[in-house]
């Protein structure tokens, strides 16, 4: 038989991908420790508890806000309205962890806000009166404002497409505006809700860095700790089969979303541009200020409470090595989105090429990835390193790999391209569906080779895809925290790692230049790719 | 693109590669004035510190999972418990025994493996408005479980190794059962659900939340000293510390620790900078910037905590392996007892 490389290399990919969860299971036989024994139950029934509390108030918060803008600038028209629409998805750029921390500084005892009303109305004790957003009420916040984007996109380029001849349709029944929304608009934008919604389940399931600020234990630090500070496997085990249950549901749900969302394109010829209602007085007002509250909070908030910051606490800023930082971070994304970008072309031309079920089959299940929380895919993944090793390696008694891959720049974007590959496979698939079969036939009767075909052809018509797949990982990877917190190697850092490292110390003040960096940098990214961001 | 990601393979492999005489530190202390403190000892010997940082246990972890190929010399951590851990996994090797180390540092504070290099009180904050001079004679960690606490105590989590060491110095001196019934008296003394770290505890009695809290030392002066802040500066002053069971074993001490990792490929090194570390310089430099005691002689913690009182009883006859040992132990009487 032939060798296909095209059959081979797609394999390769979806077989590192597949590491983790291979992992985790593959250890459930192995020793535990007994002594929790008694309490296992009681942390159980806590850890699922928690993440239900936390998954429930998320989903709430980001489907009111996320939808309600999303109708408010697709529908209306309003002053400020095309601001609005490009930016509100710059929350992106703001992690839920540093999130956590501005809203812990500005609503602390003697914070910001203390010291703001104090400086307005002279001294008195503020501190009773002020609202504390700290424990479960804090992470609900900080996860809902940095996630409600997702939800605000795909609704909006849901409604985006939407044809006026729905909306006319619900004029001509008599319908109120009221109800129009809620039995006509709504429904036909629901798979992109869901869509929208399923992906923010799944970051918040695995979300590590504002919930262990808050010290919440939820399934995800639940494995993290009986994995890591107890040695724990079984239940640290336990404890991932329930996390990959609720994770493979919401992709199920998401799946079949996505799946439905496609019957709703409109035709072609039926679509009438939509009209936007033009709003006046305190109707354009209130819409305003609903749009200019979910902006300050979700955005301005964060980034004002860590400038105040840098400027008030100035030593800070000199002492932080900027182009340091700044060029370790650069490299991580550079090489990452390379690498991503490379192998997720390939997988895709491979299945198209090939037109094999089971390669398709396979690529389905190594985007799973995107479903393990990044923390457990580090330890995960250096578990399996060092089995690897000292099992496989030694055997034909080589030379240890674990050097390589363990605490080196390697490891580190490894792990990154298990966590991000479902995200650029699906970019570049979605991408490539827009190509016509045909054109591929066309250039091999005009005698280019596949891999011609795929350089000459392929690349420039994705052009678009790839830059802005290459941008939305280099987000991702900017704001990543717990992989690189475990896997980097000597003297590394980046802003991310850094501003966690002085959160972790109790020098929240001294976090602020970091984060304020992470969020500049990841806004300036999203601003250059918000046009394509807002095509959905 | 393809020339810019060779030159960033490039970089990235220089990362890795090996200087000639170096140190490798896996270190859970993340004070900006320990890397200056390393780039003292590197401009002194010309052996070169590399750090990474992070949590302990995940720090602790990856030593172990590397096994006999880690790189790791050092592991500094800011509890002994953490060290006596990782100790009694068999991740430590002895030969922190020179003349150096075994003259300055105290034996309590010191095994052949680890070694304390800065230390730490754990002990209670009052507010004087609302706590007499009178309730707080005598005062014990024991008797923070007494029922005239009900509604007025702040402490942080169960899962914070702080409260664990100390509870594990209650267990070692009192006993389990004891320490099991004094959990249950501590948790409906709580004036809320644990929360926040070992500030927030501080400042929760600054603003009235609750009339007593049990933090470190060195967060006091921290505040006092007006680093992080004028509002946090006035808020310390409405506080003053306590020093617990000043009539019996004295008060709980906890160190910052340098351990000797297992099969450390510059242990020379290592071994050397830790002997550094307990200089009277690098001792300077660590209380100026930390605020916690020296581990030696003759050198002065910072004023803000000589203000504090540096003539209490220190708990010298609980040995700080027991931190340690009786870790597991105290983690499950506090949850035992609804300790959140």
């Amino acid at each position: 038989m032939r060798i296909n490389t095209w059959y081979v290399s797609s394999f390769l990919t979806s077989l590192i991908v597949a590491i983790p969860i291979v992992t985790v299971f593959s250890s459930f036989f192995e020793d535990t420790t007994n002594y929790f024994e008694i309490l296992k139950n009681t942390f159980l029934y806590e850890y699922i508890f928690n993440s239900l509390t936390l998954l429930v108030g998320v989903l709430i918060l980001t489907l009111i806000i996320g939808v309600g803008c999303a109708y408010l600038v697709s529908f209306y028209d309003f002053k400020g309205a095309k601001f609005f629409k490009w930016a509100l998805i710059l929350s992106f750029a703001v992690p839920a962890y540093i999130y956590a921390y501005s809203l812990t500084a500005f609503f602390e005892n003697y914070g910001t806000l203390y010291s703001i009303l104090k400086t307005i109305f002279g001294d008195g004790n503020y501190n009773k009166q002020i609202p504390k957003f700290d424990g479960m009420i804090g992470a609900i916040l900080s996860i809902s404002f940095s996630l409600f984007g997702y939800v605000y996109v795909l609704t909006r380029a849901s409604f985006h497409h939407q044809s006026q001849n729905l909306i006319e349709l619900g004029q001509n029944l008599g319908f109120t505006r009221q109800k129009s929304f809620f039995s006509i608009i709504l429904p036909s934008a629901r798979p992109a809700i869901v869509a929208g919604l399923a992906l923010v389940a799944m970051e918040t399931l695995s979300d590590f860095g504002s919930v262990s600020f808050f010290g919440i234990s939820t399934l995800t630090t639940g494995i993290y700790d009986s994995w890591i500070s107890f040695d724990d496997l079984a239940f640290a085990n336990q404890l991932s089969f329930y996390l990959l249950i609720f994770i493979f549901a919401l992709f199920y749900i998401e799946n079949i979303s996505r799946k439905k969302a496609q019957y709703h394109t409109p035709l072609k010829g039926g679509i009438k541009i939509k009209k936007k209602i033009k709003l006046k007085g305190i109707f354009s007002f209130a819409a305003f200020f609903i749009c200019a509250i979910v902006f300050f909070v979700s955005f301005a908030f964060p980034v004002l409470q860590m400038l105040y910051w840098s400027i008030i606490f100035p030593k800070n800023f000199i002492d932080l090595n900027i182009s340091q930082l700044f060029f370790n971070t650069v490299v991580l994304v550079f090489l990452t989105s390379a690498i991503l970008l490379f192998f997720s072309f390939l997988s895709n031309y491979g299945n198209r090429v090939t037109r094999s079920k089971f390669l398709k089959l396979l690529s389905t299940f190594s985007i799973t990835g995107y479903a393990i929380p990044g923390v457990i895919l580090a330890v995960a993944f250096i578990t399996f390193i060092a089995w690897f090793d000292n099992t496989i390696i030694k055997f034909f008694g080589l030379v240890s790999i674990k050097k390589i891959f363990i605490g080196s720049i390697i490891g580190l974007v490894i792990v990154y391209f298990i966590r991000f590959y479902s995200l650029a496979f699906n970019g570049i698939k979605s991408g490539y569906e827009k190509i016509n079969k045909s054109i591929d036939e066309s250039s091999y009767l005009l005698g280019y080779s596949k891999v011609k075909t795929f350089i000459g052809i392929h690349v420039p018509y994705l052009r678009n895809s790839v830059f802005l797949i290459g941008i939305l990982i280099s987000i991702e990877v900017i704001k990543e925290l717990p992989i690189t917190l475990i896997l980097r190697p000597f003297n590394f850092e980046t802003f991310a790692t850094t501003a966690y490292i002085f959160a972790s110390q109790d020098l929240l003040e001294a976090a602020a230049v970091p984060s304020l960096f992470l969020i500049l940098i990841a806004s300036s990214f999203i601003l250059t790719t918000s046009r394509y961001i807002l095509k959905g | 693109m393809k020339r810019l990601t060779i030159i960033s393979l490039i970089f990235s492999l220089i990362y890795s590669v090996a200087f000639a005489s170096e140190v490798n530190v896996f270190s859970a202390r993340h004070y900006d004035s320990d890397i200056q403190l390393y780039e003292k000892f590197t401009s002194k010997t010309g052996i070169k510190v590399n750090i990474v940082s992070g949590k302990s246990k995940a720090l602790e972890k990856r030593i172990i999972e590397e096994g006999s190929d880690s790189k790791a010399d050092l592991y500094i951590t800011a509890d002994a418990g953490r060290c006596g851990a990782f100790k009694a996994k068999g991740m430590l090797q002895g030969g922190l025994t020179s003349d150096v180390i075994k003259l300055t540092v105290p034996k309590n504070f010191r095994t052949s493996q680890w070694v304390g290099i800065a230390k730490r009180a754990r002990i209670v904050y009052f507010a004087p408005e609302r706590v007499s001079g009178a309730e707080l004679v005598g005062l014990t960690y024991e008797s923070l479980a007494d029922p005239k606490w009900k509604g007025r105590l702040v402490i942080r989590k169960s899962n914070n190794i702080y409260n664990q060491s100390l509870v594990a110095s209650l267990v070692k001196n009192n006993g389990k059962k004891a320490t099991a019934e004094w959990a249950k008296g501590v948790v409906s003394n709580m004036a809320r659900t644990p929360k926040g770290n070992d500030r927030a505890q501080i400042l929760a009695v600054a603003a009235g939340e609750a009339d007593i809290a049990v933090a470190n030392t060195y967060y006091l002066a921290l505040m006092l000293s007006g680093k992080k802040g004028a509002e946090q500066q006035e808020a310390a002053k409405k506080v003053k510390p306590f020093f617990p069971n000043q009539d019996g074993r004295g008060t709980h001490m906890n160190i910052s620790c340098a351990g000797l990792v297992k099969g450390a490929p510059n242990k020379a090194n290592a071994i050397s900078l830790v002997e550094f570390l307990l200089s009277k310089e690098a001792q300077e430099h660590i209380v100026n910037n930390t605020f916690e005691y020296p581990m030696i002689e003759g050198v002065s913690p910072h004023p803000l905590v000589v203000n504090m009182g540096l003539d209490f009883k220190q708990d010298l006859k609980t040995k700080v392996v027991n931190y340690g040992k009786k870790q597991a132990i105290a983690l499950e009487v506090m949850l035992a007892a609804g300790w959140k």
